[in-house]
């Protein structure tokens, strides 16, 4: 892959990433509020640490898009449910858009993997590592075995 | 009047609609359909595609493979069908018969498409058959109680909104 259709694709998939980080930023926000039930008290405070953890997320791929000279341009449609959630089905539903986010992070890290940019591979590195984290820790929370390594 | 409430109880909503489509279409054209894929097509993040589909896979109507390969139920391809069948024949009535330029169409049929009856699909079909057969407006007969009683889509429909969608992409096929 040249140069120029490099840093295209890298353009192209870093501001899929920060809508992806955006949408899932609301959608824990959402979720933080809607939870209901006695795991409120424990779950509502992982779903807004997680939201404001997604929050510096989309920033730090706002900044790497316009270290790569391009502009932040997310598109963003989010649809929530307008309904309460237990613990077990707020941490479930963030389950899928982490899930979502770390495929979004691995695609990123495969296509750029061996292209000479050393410093958006190694983000993409981190990422991966830290969108891991997060989907073990959740699937702990559902009492599910991990399954980010395969 | 309490036609409203229908909007909410409709059993696909205009997202699902587009997922539905969206999943038959890309098998299709490259034999397999992945949550990556989905999104780019509808422009859409992975998230939104995950969640949708989620709620589609509760209701049975997509599935997925070990390697995580999307495909319709049978169920989620006779409604896919059926809706891409009803955006073909609505769009061709705003064409054919309200002189509505096709981009403007195609949007408006797009917007009801998951809407529309099975009945007024059906008398759709036929309306464009009878003036397709040259024949004037006052002879029609929409047929509501023999449309009512048959499975949707049928060969018949099928075959008239092939014909439409023929006329629609411009290959002829749809040419008397």
């Amino acid at each position: 892959m040249n140069s120029m259709m490099h840093r295209e694709e890298a353009l192209r998939r870093l501001n899929e990433l920060l809508s992806e980080e955006l949408e899932a930023s609301i959608r824990y926000l959402h979720l933080s509020m809607m939870v209901h039930g006695i795991d409120r008290l424990i779950v509502q405070k992982i779903l807004q640490e997680n939201h404001e953890e997604t929050l510096e997320h989309a920033q730090q791929v706002g900044e790497k898009i316009l270290q790569l000279g391009g502009n932040p341009s997310p598109r963003i449609r989010v649809e929530v449910e307008g309904r309460r959630f237990t613990g077990q089905e707020a941490i479930a539903e963030a389950l899928i858009f982490e899930k979502a986010a770390l495929e979004g992070y691995r695609e990123l890290l495969e296509r750029i993997d061996g292209s000479g940019d050393v410093v958006l591979e190694e983000f993409a590195r981190q990422q991966v590592a830290v969108e891991s984290e997060h989907v073990s820790q959740l699937q702990m929370l559902l009492v599910e075995e991990s399954d980010v390594g395969q | 009047m309490s036609d409203w409430r229908e909007f909410d109880q409709n059993p696909v909503s205009h997202s699902a609609a587009h997922h539905l489509t969206t999943i038959q279409q890309l098998h299709d054209e490259f034999g397999y359909a992945r949550v990556s894929d989905v999104a780019r097509h509808l422009g859409i993040t992975r998230g939104s595609v995950s969640v949708t589909l989620k709620g589609l896979r509760q209701r049975g109507l997509v599935v997925e493979d070990d390697h995580k390969h999307l495909s319709l139920s049978e169920e989620g391809l006779r409604i896919a069908r059926g809706i891409r069948i009803k955006r073909i024949l609505i769009q061709a009535l705003f064409r054919e018969v309200l002189g509505i330029p096709d981009e403007v169409a195609e949007t408006d049929a797009c917007k009801v498409e998951h809407l529309v009856s099975d009945v007024t699909a059906i008398s759709t079909a036929k309306l464009l058959k009878h003036i397709e057969d040259g024949k004037s407006l006052s002879e029609f007969s929409p047929l509501v109680d023999e449309a009512a009683s048959g499975a949707f889509p049928d060969a018949m429909i099928q075959e008239i909104a092939d014909q439409m969608e023929g006329r629609e992409t411009g290959d002829g096929r749809g040419e008397k």
